[in-house]
């Protein structure tokens, strides 16, 4: 391993709010709101704003959930209200295809983010392939990264430097994660490639910040973070907090803390009915290391069967099920239900 | 020698996870002979384990196959964007060419649903894993109601899908949505992929819903477990796993363990399109001969 002290890179903050958030309110939020957040983000520098359904482009589904706008609309609007900062899209080859991809850049997504399970970064060779052809910046991510160690997910990572992903990294989309296992991994991506080092943070266990500092300690410079946390399962990395804790760590990320706080209370106002909580549900999900994605579902299906949400993400976190498996979490509840008679 | 000469003379190219479980598919039937196996990489692990299992062998890819027939038939394991060539070449020499790659460019066929058009062609499409576990079911629930719209969300486990699988997924959504659309006269399917990393690797499910209008729940059910029934004819390891219907709405879930074969339990979404391919080259050499 690198026992160099490594240069200290600005952090590029990522904003997925008008992404992950979807996952917060059933995929509703409608163009007004886009709009105002969109612009309040802009104003406050935010290098990156991206928008979407909550799983990405392509994703609109029944299975997920179906989104209130298509994808054309939600990026025209947004690229309409963005100056100064870059718009991003996301999109999980299987979810969303090239049809997808060439769609979103044409509406105007400058950086393109393609996913893949964190075994699974052989998926997203293509697809990279076709960002790069069409002149977006292509990174590529790993979801659910808790589910393999940190040799592993270098390996991945590299695989997509190779692809040609402009940055690589990985997704805490469970929310699992301790601050030692981030650094751990980060370290580890950070010595196998050669372009920035992507982290995105859950705070199911109240660790969201924590994490996101010890990935910046340990060589990522790109992190995600969303306005008032609003994301899936118990929230983001809560964006504002971490414009101050990096201050405080002494690290430049270009955002301004008046207008980042003044965006996240436009949020606040306008995106969510609350700012996510770590409510039960959402303890058991991070623990179990199930999506933060299901929380709605499994909230909504366990009252439907009368199974405890607890005991259905524990049950969830046995079989392993991964984001995009909704359809387990029936099945599972009324095993459950049938176990318990 | 009578036995042999019954046997329809086939090749199988590519020599991948789904090239190497049809080499051993073939060897298992009656009425198949495989006469060669064709991949592109000598030290290939496929072709080595092929060559390991007795099978004539050449990394001479397509060229090798058209030099080495005329065969009866040949099944196309390789990938969407090498198939068309693979067509090209292979349509002078007469033969059938059976595709189990989603280009979805031959005639589409599902043994119970359609196998009965396959004798009028010679180049056959098998649409994907996900269609042939798909398309008996939707196919017998369209002959119930009239679906407005067909959703159907795959999860095979990740060692079950090679790099071919992988690069192709635009191409197996765009063929398995198109296949659905049609064989059940639907105006909008949408198929979404999964690929999960979980260990033990999780056995190969797919979930379809149908949104349709006036659903008789008694007959609706009785057609899916008639349909599967069928299928478990020639997939041992196919069964519904959860069936709901709800006004306007029908939910059902099938999962596919491999049996019967050198594949790992959970690899059910090889041994399904593997198994619809050599029934079908079967049931061609039944009515050729």
């Amino acid at each position: 391993m690198d026992t160099h002290p490594r240069k200290r890179p600005r952090i590029l903050l990522h904003d997925p709010t008008l992404r992950d958030g979807h996952h917060a309110v059933g995929h509703q939020l409608d163009a007004d709101q886009l709009r105002a957040y969109a612009t309040a983000a802009n104003a406050a520098k935010v290098p990156v704003v991206e928008v979407g359904h909550g799983n990405g482009l392509g994703a609109s589904s029944l299975q997920i959930g179906r989104a209130a706008l298509d994808d054309a609309t939600m990026l025209t609007t947004v690229r309409e209200a963005l100056t100064s900062s870059r718009l991003g899209v996301f999109v999980a080859p299987g979810w969303g295809t090239s049809h997808d991809l060439v769609a979103a850049v044409h509406n105007g997504a400058d950086i393109v983010r393609i996913a893949a399970h964190c075994t699974e970064a052989d998926v997203t060779e293509r697809h990279l392939d076709v960002a790069r052809d069409l002149g977006a910046e292509a990174q590529g991510v790993l979801l659910m990264s808790h589910m393999t160690g940190p040799g592993e997910l270098a390996e991945q990572c590299a695989l997509m430097a190779t692809f040609g992903a402009q940055a690589v990294g990985i997704m805490d989309s469970a929310g699992h994660y301790l601050p030692a296992d981030v650094t751990e991994r980060v370290h580890a991506v950070a010595d196998a490639v050669d372009v920035p080092v992507i982290f995105h943070g859950h705070n199911n266990l109240g660790l969201a910040v924590a994490n996101s500092l010890a990935a910046v300690d340990a060589g990522a410079s790109v992190i995600d973070a969303t306005a008032r946390g609003f994301g899936a399962g118990a929230g983001n990395t809560q964006l504002e907090v971490l414009v101050a804790v990096l201050e405080r760590h002494g690290i430049e990320t270009g955002i301004g803390l008046r207008e980042v706080l003044a965006a996240a209370d436009i949020a606040a106002d306008r995106l969510m009915k609350a700012p996510p909580s770590i409510d039960s549900t959402a303890v058991a999900s991070g623990l179990a290391g199930v999506f933060s994605g299901f929380r709605r579902p499994v909230q909504q299906i366990a009252r439907a069967e009368g199974v405890d949400p607890v005991d259905l993400f524990l049950a969830l976190g046995e079989r392993q099920a991964v984001a995009g498996q909704e359809d387990l979490i029936g099945d599972v509840a009324r095993q459950l239900k049938a176990a318990t008679r | 020698m009578a036995a042999d000469e019954q046997r329809l003379r086939v090749a199988v190219l590519g020599a991948g996870l789904i090239g190497i479980d049809l080499a051993d598919k073939i060897r298992r039937s009656a009425k198949l002979e495989l006469a060669l196996v064709a991949g592109r990489d000598r030290d290939s692990l496929g072709l080595r384990r092929a060559a390991d299992m007795g099978h004539p062998t050449t990394d001479g890819g397509i060229h090798a196959v058209v030099e080495g027939g005329p065969f009866d038939a040949v099944f196309d394991a390789t990938n969407a964007d090498s198939h068309p060539e693979h067509w090209a070449a292979l349509c002078p020499t007469g033969t059938t060419l059976i595709d189990l790659t989603p280009t979805g460019l031959g005639t589409v066929i599902v043994p119970g649903v359609n196998s009965h058009r396959m004798a009028a062609h010679r180049h056959l499409n098998l649409v994907s894993c996900g269609g042939q576990a798909t398309i008996p079911v939707l196919h017998a629930i369209a002959q119930r109601c009239t679906p407005t719209y067909i959703e159907v969300v795959s999860t095979g486990a990740s060692a079950s899908a090679g790099r071919a699988t992988r690069l192709n997924l635009d191409q197996y959504i765009a063929t398995t949505s198109a296949a659905i659309r049609t064989f059940t006269a639907t105006p909008d399917a949408k198929v979404m992929v999964n690929l999960s990393p979980a260990r033990p690797a999780p056995p190969f499910r797919v979930a379809m819903t149908v949104l349709a209008e006036a659903i008789r729940t008694a007959p609706v059910r009785t057609s899916i477990a008639t349909a599967a029934q069928a299928v478990r004819a020639y997939t041992p390891g196919y069964k519904v796993t959860s069936l709901a219907v709800t006004p306007g709405r029908i939910s059902v879930a099938v999962e596919v363990t491999a049996s019967g074969s050198r594949l790992p339990r959970h690899a059910g979404s090889v041994d399904i399109i593997n198994a619809a391919a050599v029934l079908l080259a079967e049931q061609s050499a039944a009515t050729s001969r």
